[in-house]
């Protein structure tokens, strides 16, 4: 049930705590109990994401995967197909700037390079201190503000390039969670 | 219930909070506090009023005065001017006509009713009892002292389609789960938006949650199915905790349950989320995401309503469309119909975006011209510019020029004019904004997100991004337009699902109304040296 080949690059992989196992035994049940007997492969992983710092490790997967008796290959398929989930170790904060057509019309192309800039990373890489993971997004959905991005689960809107090294300062301060 | 003299709303939803709705909201309450208005003047969080370019705004009842970009510093003077003396305080005013409370009367004529945004922006979203108090689960009363055909019947009747995109009759779709047989059935709610430009269903479940509650409700009693899903976008925090509230509140009220208003019917409704992926918006994808498997597509048919969660039969419906539902069966089908065109039924919430003076969520009839939707409600072209192009019905629809400003927008509206309506995206580009590399986005967007299930899609999506980059690079061989035009067919003809077929609607139609920026891509590219030898 180990995934740590698939997902992880070698050496990175712990074995599980008993803490994490008692953790992992009470997510899945407590999802259970929501759900009316079913799981939400959906919620646990975020939960997973928000605990294990916005990655899922193999080690952590193959437990789940026990736990609620899937194969791992299931498992694996389905976090690898969400584009919020990351299999990927990422940074403490996930920036996802909006690429897609309102943000585009409005802006969104000089607010990407000019975060790559800031940051000194191309889409889809981490930044050298482990702070900021810089993706590209499909539509986050306020458009009504573009162009904007979302760091973790905060959402900013009718941004400018001036904007952004107090955003991700702020961020930086907040930092340590 | 106390009853105040003034009442302050305050719309929060992702948009305002994002201008600082909070923190004028925190301070004033402050400022009532200090001045001892509590007992007279009441200050109520709501929904989006669909303004977004004026910053935080307040409105003022009964006076009905707008205020527009207030800071935190200027409350303290609408207070001691407008609350105190009755001054109304003209810096901060704006035209309260912005407000789509209105918009369904100025359209009409015939009435001010608001359909679908009937209570967002005029009660406190995660208050049931404002709900109610608005006949809120007044439509479920009636229909479960109805026979469950009875309420299928005057869907059926109204001519409700779904708002989603496809605008499949949603009493039919209804009907066919009514009459399979089986031990299970659900009614799951599509809120996985994720048409670029699309952000109603956020905005509808920020501010009116429980009006899906009540639909979906109203949908299990008439289908004979006792388990509702919401799919919500895993982005959407808002939404999932406000209706996820409602669905606690409802439950302690028995509007939700064993028993629902002790009629032994019942009736729970679960929320799961998405994962950031814009194919499970596609009702099958999305239901294999339920399921716990990638959002891939299945075979069609058997359609949902034969075999679609977990194999039984299900209802999927939009956001938008249940919203509709209450108030089609308090009101009755003929009120409906005398909203919108002979083809189209009732009113569209529209998406305004992009290069906009009030970009927005707007209702207004089905019928609606862009006209009166980008110029009288969304108040033109920002800069006063010209339009350079408009994108209707999200990526995966229609790029016009302004000649079709004039077109009225409904269901019929693709097949006679080449408009698509989508799921109301109004998206407007200025003359400054390139065609192409816009173009070159929307083609990575489909690339991104196809799911690779088939290979037209997997593969198609990607050479029209190729072609695209190539164009807008300079770089495009001769006959590039050419195998376009062929890579799109095939794309229509032969993709799996709805995000294939429908993806090669804004090349199409680019190509068809935008044809000379296409030869003069063309016309100033320069194979290079290296692709000609391997070409």
């Amino acid at each position: 049930m180990e995934l740590d080949n698939v997902t992880r690059p070698a050496g990175q992989a712990q074995p599980l705590s008993d803490e994490d196992k008692r953790f992992l035994g009470e997510l899945v049940e407590t999802n259970r109990t929501e759900h009316h007997g079913r799981v939400s492969y959906m919620d646990i992983m975020f939960e997973l994401e928000h605990h294990y710092g916005n990655s899922l490790p193999g080690e952590v997967l193959g437990e789940v995967a026990r736990l609620v008796g899937a194969p791992a290959s299931q498992l694996n398929g389905f976090v690898t197909f969400y584009t919020m989930l990351s299999t990927e170790p990422r940074g403490q904060h996930v920036i996802r700037v909006c690429t897609s057509g309102p943000c585009h019309v409005t802006g969104a192309p000089s607010i990407v390079s000019e975060l790559k800039r800031l940051l000194g990373v191309e889409l889809g890489e981490t930044t050298s201190d482990g702070m900021f993971t810089l993706e590209a997004s499909s539509c986050l959905g306020i458009c009504g503000v573009s162009p904007a991005l979302m760091i973790d689960d905060d959402a900013y809107g009718n941004l400018t390039s001036g904007d952004l090294p107090r955003i991700l300062a702020a961020k930086r301060v907040g930092g340590a969670q | 219930m106390k009853l105040f003299s003034t009442q302050i709303v305050v719309p929060v939803d992702s948009n305002s909070v994002l201008q600082g709705a909070l923190e004028v909201k925190h301070v004033l309450e402050e400022m009532i506090g200090t001045y001892n208005l509590g007992s007279q003047v009441s200050v109520v969080e709501t929904g989006a009023l669909g303004i977004y370019d004026q910053g935080v705004v307040l409105a003022v009842f009964p006076d009905d005065v707008y205020y527009g970009g207030v800071k935190p510093v200027d409350v303290q003077e609408i207070v001691t001017e407008h609350l105190l003396k009755g001054r109304v305080v003209s810096r901060l005013v704006i035209d309260r006509n912005l407000s789509n409370r209105r918009l369904v009367e100025k359209e009409t004529g015939k009435s001010q009713q608001k359909i679908v945004l009937r209570n967002a922006g005029l009660i406190d979203p995660q208050s049931i009892d404002e709900y109610i108090a608005r006949d809120g689960y007044g439509a479920l009363a009636k229909a479960l002292a109805m026979q469950p055909g009875e309420v299928i019947q005057i869907l059926t009747d109204s001519k409700l389609q779904g708002r989603g995109g496809a605008g499949f009759p949603t009493g039919l779709k209804w009907g066919m789960v009514a009459k399979e047989q089986s031990d299970e059935k659900y009614i799951v709610c599509n809120a996985d938006e994720g048409e670029p430009g699309t952000f109603k269903d956020r905005l509808i479940l920020e501010g009116d949650p429980h009006s899906i509650v009540e639909a979906m409700t109203i949908a299990g009693y008439a289908t004979g199915a006792h388990v509702g899903i919401a799919y919500v976008r895993g982005e959407y925090f808002m939404s999932i905790a406000r209706l996820k509230k409602a669905i606690k509140d409802a439950t302690e009220y028995g509007l939700l349950g064993k028993d629902v208003l002790g009629t032994g019917f019942q009736f729970d409704i679960e929320v799961y989320r998405g994962g950031g992926a814009y194919v499970c918006g596609e009702e099958f994808a999305l239901l294999e995401s339920i399921e716990n498997r990638r959002g891939e597509p299945r075979n069609k048919p058997p359609f949902p309503p034969q075999q679609g969660l977990f194999g039984k039969p299900t209802v999927v419906n939009n956001v938008e469309t249940f919203a509709n539902v209450p108030p089609i069966l308090l009101n009755g089908s003929d009120w409906f119909k005398s909203f919108g065109t002979p083809s189209s039924a009732g009113t569209k919430v529209f998406s305004l975006s992009g290069d906009i003076v009030n970009r927005g969520i707007v209702e207004a009839p089905l019928g609606v011209t862009l006209r009166e939707l980008i110029y009288d409600f969304g108040g033109g072209v920002k800069g006063g510019k010209h339009i350079g192009f408009i994108q209707t019905g999200g990526s995966a629809g229609t790029v016009l020029t302004d000649k079709f400003l004039d077109v009225p927008l409904d269901f019929a509206s693709m097949k006679t004019n080449n408009v698509s309506i989508g799921s109301g995206v109004i998206l407007v580009a200025s003359e400054d904004v390139p065609l192409l590399p816009f173009l070159a986005e929307v083609a990575h967007f489909f690339w991104h997100e196809s799911c690779g299930k088939c290979t037209p899609c997997r593969e198609g999506t990607l050479q029209v991004k190729t072609i695209m980059d190539t164009l807008v690079n300079r770089t495009a061989d001769p006959a590039s337009l050419q195998r376009l035009g062929k890579l799109l067919n095939t794309l229509n003809d032969t993709s799996f699902c709805g995000l294939g077929q429908a993806a090669p609607l804004a090349f199409e139609s680019a190509l068809r109304n935008f044809p000379e920026a296409f030869d003069r891509a063309l016309a100033e590219s320069h194979v290079p040296e290296a692709c000609q030898e391997e070409g």
